[in-house]
C-alpha cells in the first residue's frame, strides 16, 4: 500500500474534499436555480441600488459631491424611479466622465 | 548582543524621523557621522563606547539618508521640467510597471531617459506616472515615445495626500495622454532578404536594430513611414517583422516574464468566476485590487477586515508551504528544497508587484529559509527588522507610508502581544481543541487590532469596534479562499475540467465571506467615523 506522510495526506484530504464540494454545489445549482443565488454573490453586495439609495449613501460614496447628490434624489422622487442607469445623464451635474465612475458604483432594480 | 539587527533598525528609522523634523545642513550631519565613525573605529576596543557610537551613526546616517532622498540630480526630469505652463515635451524612455486600467484611464509609470522641449534635447533620469485616456498593448520594458505636457500631481486639499504618496515613490510628474498620435512605440524592425518597405501613415523613425539581407546591409537609423496599425506592404516572397523594441536587462526580463504570468493567472481566474468573485481572489492571490468595486472595499474597511485583500505574510507563506510540500512528495533533498522555495517566493513577490508587506514577508521567509539553510535559530524580530531595512535603506521615504507602517506594526503587535496574552488567558489549559483554536484566532486578531488601532484612527478617521468578531469569523474563511484560490489557479493551468469543480466552492465560499461581512457592518456600533 501507499505510505503517505501526515502533510500528503491532509493535501489529499482537502483535495478530494474542495472537488466533493464542488460536484455537491453543482449538482445543487443544476437541479434549483436559487442556489446561484448562494454560490455566487447577488450584486447589492457590490453596488448601492440607485433607486434606494439615500442621501447620506451617495455622499458616502465620495463620488458624488452634496448638491448634485441632492439633485439625484430629486430627479429619482419626480420620476419615482430610475428606469435605467442611462437616466443618470438627466441629472445636471452628470457628464460623460461622471457617468462612467457612476455605473460601476450602481445597478438598478 | 542578541538582536543586533532590531536595534540597528530601531535606530536607523528614528534616523528617519528626526530628518523629517529637523532640518541641519546636510554637511554639518556628514561631518559629524564622519567623527562619529572615527571615534567609533578608534574606540572599538570598548565594547561600550563602540555600541553608543555605532548606534548613533546608524541614527546619523538614518537622518542623511532621509535628507539624501529629498535631493534631486541635477539631471532629474523634474528639474528639466516646468510643471507649470503649457510647454509640449518629447520624453523618450521605458516602462517600469505593469501598465493597467483603473478608473477610466490607462496607467504606467515611464522611466525617462531623454527630455526634448523646442529643439533641446537633454538626457535625464527620473519617473514620469503616465495618465492615458485610452488602452494600448504596452508591457513591462517596452521603449516609448511619448508627447505631452508634464503636471505636478494634483494634492487634494492642504495635506496634499496623493502628491505625497507619489513623491515617496520618487514620481513627482504627471504625463496625461489624450491621443493614439502621442504615443510613438519605438519598433525594432527586422529584414530578412532585400525589401521595399511602405509604411502608410504619420512619418516617424525607426530603428533598424537587425537586419538579415541578401542584396542590402541596412545598419544605420533610417527614417520609415510607420502606420499607426503596424500595417507594412512588402514585395511578395520577403518577410518584414516589425516588433517592439524593449530595454531590459536580465533581471528585468525576469520582472516582464513574471508579470506575463501574473496577466495569464488572472485569466484564469477570470476564465473560471464571475466578475465579482474573480476581482475578490486577484487580490487575494495575486495582489490585483483595482477591480474590487468601492463597496465591497468601502465595507470591508468598516469591519476592519480590509486586510485579507492584501498579498501578505499569510499569501507567502502558503506559497512556501505548498512548494515545499510539492518538493517533499517528489523526495527533494532539504538544501535543494530551501533554495527551491527561496527562488519561488522572489517569482511570487514579483508576480504580486512587490508591494510593501510582500517584500517585508519575502525577506522574513528568505532569512528563515536561511537560517533553516546554515541550521542557525531563527529569530522573528531580527528577520522583521532585516525586511524594514530592506525597504528602507534604498527608500526611507517608505517609513511615512501608511502601507508599511499597517504591515510591519501588525507582524510586530501580534509577535509581541500573543504570547504574552496567550499566558494570561492560560490557553494551554484549555484542552478542547476547536475552543483553543477559536480562543487563538480571538488573540492574534486583538493583538493585531490593538497594535494597529491608533495608526487607522489616525489615518483613516474610522474605529471599527466590530473588527476583532470580524476577523475571527473572516479570517478562517479567507485562509480557505486563499487555498482554494491556489488550487484553483493551479487546477487551471494544469486541468481545466478540475477548475469547473473547484469554482464553485471557492465562489461560494467569497459569496459566505461578502454577507458575512455586510451583516457584521449592519450591527450597531459596528464602527464610528470621527
Amino acid at each position: 500500500m501507499l505510505n503517505f506522510t501526515s502533510e500528503e495526506k491532509k493535501v489529499i484530504l482537502f483535495l478530494l474534499g474542495l472537488a466533493l464540494c464542488g460536484l455537491v454545489l453543482s449538482n445543487l445549482v443544476k437541479v434549483n436555480c436559487r442556489m446561484e443565488g448562494v454560490v455566487y454573490p447577488q450584486i447589492q453586495l457590490a453596488r448601492l441600488n440607485l433607486n434606494q439609495v439615500s442621501l447620506a449613501e451617495l455622499i458616502g460614496t465620495k463620488c458624488v459631491p452634496a448638491k448634485l447628490a441632492q439633485r439625484i434624489i430629486e430627479y429619482r422622487n419626480f420620476r419615482k424611479a430610475f428606469g435605467s442607469l442611462e437616466e443618470l445623464k438627466e441629472v445636471k451635474g452628470v457628464g460623460d466622465q461622471r457617468y462612467e465612475k457612476l455605473k460601476e458604483l450602481f445597478f438598478i432594480e | 548582543m542578541k538582536r543586533p539587527l532590531v536595534i540597528l533598525a530601531v535606530f536607523y528609522c528614528l534616523g528617519i524621523i528626526l530628518g523629517g523634523w529637523i532640518r541641519i545642513n546636510f554637511w554639518v550631519i556628514t561631518a559629524m557621522a564622519i567623527a562619529v565613525f572615527a571615534g567609533a573605529a578608534l574606540g572599538r576596543r570598548k565594547n561600550g563606547v563602540f555600541l553608543i557610537l555605532v548606534l548613533f551613526l546608524t541614527l546619523l546616517i538614518g537622518y542623511l539618508s532621509l535628507r539624501n532622498s529629498w535631493v534631486l540630480s541635477n539631471c532629474h526630469i523634474r528639474k528639466l521640467a516646468a510643471d507649470q505652463g503649457n510647454s509640449l515635451y518629447r520624453l523618450d524612455g521605458f516602462i517600469v510597471s505593469q501598465p493597467e486600467f483603473k478608473n477610466n484611464h490607462f496607467w504606467f509609470i515611464l522611466r525617462a531617459r531623454q527630455i526634448q522641449a523646442d529643439k533641446l534635447r537633454y538626457k535625464c533620469r527620473g519617473e514620469v506616472l503616465v495618465k492615458m485616456d485610452f488602452e494600448q498593448e504596452l508591457n513591462y520594458g517596452d521603449n516609448l515615445t511619448l508627447m505631452g505636457n508634464l503636471s505636478r500631481p494634483p494634492g487634494f486639499g492642504p495635506s496634499r495626500g496623493y502628491r505625497d504618496f507619489l513623491a515617496r515613490q520618487s514620481i513627482y510628474l504627471i504625463m496625461h495622454i489624450k491621443s493614439s498620435l502621442q504615443v510613438i512605440p519605438e519598433d525594432k524592425v527586422t529584414v530578412t532578404k532585400s525589401v521595399t518597405v511602405t509604411f502608410p501613415g504619420p512619418e516617424d523613425k525607426v530603428t533598424v536594430t537587425k537586419s538579415v539581407t541578401d542584396k542590402v546591409t541596412v545598419t544605420k537609423r533610417v527614417t520609415v513611414t510607420l502606420s499607426g496599425q503596424k500595417s507594412v506592404q512588402v514585395i511578395p516572397e520577403d518577410k518584414v517583422t516589425v516588433t517592439k523594441s524593449v530595454t531590459v536587462t536580465l533581471f528585468g526580463q525576469i520582472i516582464r516574464e513574471c508579470l506575463g504570468l501574473r496577466y495569464y493567472l488572472e485569466q484564469v481566474i477570470s476564465r473560471y468566476l464571475p466578475a465579482l468573485p474573480a476581482s475578490i481572489l486577484s487580490a487575494m492571490v495575486l495582489g490585483q485590487k483595482r477591480d474590487i468595486p468601492w463597496l465591497v472595499n468601502n465595507s470591508m474597511v468598516k469591519s476592519g477586515t480590509v486586510h485579507i485583500l492584501v498579498v501578505s505574510g499569510f499569501n507567502v507563506g502558503i506559497v512556501a508551504f505548498t512548494i515545499n510540500l510539492l518538493l517533499k512528495i517528489l523526495r527533494f533533498r532539504r538544501k535543494a528544497r530551501i533554495i527551491l522555495i527561496a527562488i519561488c517566493l522572489l517569482i511570487y513577490c514579483a508576480i504580486t508587484g512587490a508591494t510593501n508587506p510582500v517584500i517585508r514577508a519575502t525577506v522574513m521567509g528568505l532569512v528563515f529559509l536561511a537560517a533553516y539553510l546554515l541550521k542557525r535559530e531563527p529569530d522573528i524580530y531580527n528577520s522583521l527588522a532585516s525586511a524594514a531595512l530592506f525597504i528602507l535603506v534604498p527608500n526611507p521615504r517608505q517609513l511615512l507610508d501608511i502601507g508599511f507602517q499597517l504591515s510591519f506594526i501588525s507582524v510586530l503587535a501580534i509577535v509581541y502581544f500573543y504570547p504574552k496574552l496567550k499566558a494570561l488567558a492560560r490557553l494551554e489549559a484549555c484542552r478542547i481543541r476547536i475552543l483553543k483554536f477559536i480562543l487563538e484566532g480571538c488573540l492574534v486578531s486583538f493583538s493585531a487590532w490593538m497594535g494597529t488601532l491608533v495608526i487607522i484612527a489616525l489615518n483613516f478617521r474610522i474605529i471599527s469596534l466590530v473588527t476583532v468578531l470580524a476577523n475571527i469569523l473572516i479570517v478562517p474563511l479567507a485562509t480557505l479562499i486563499t487555498l482554494c484560490g491556489f488550487t484553483l489557479v493551479l487546477s487551471g493551468l494544469i486541468c481545466p475540467d478540475l477548475a469547473n469543480l473547484f469554482s464553485l466552492p471557492t465562489a461560494a465560499l467569497i459569496t459566505l465571506l461578502l454577507n458575512i461581512n455586510a451583516a457584521l457592518i449592519k450591527l450597531p456600533l459596528a464602527y464610528i467615523y470621527f
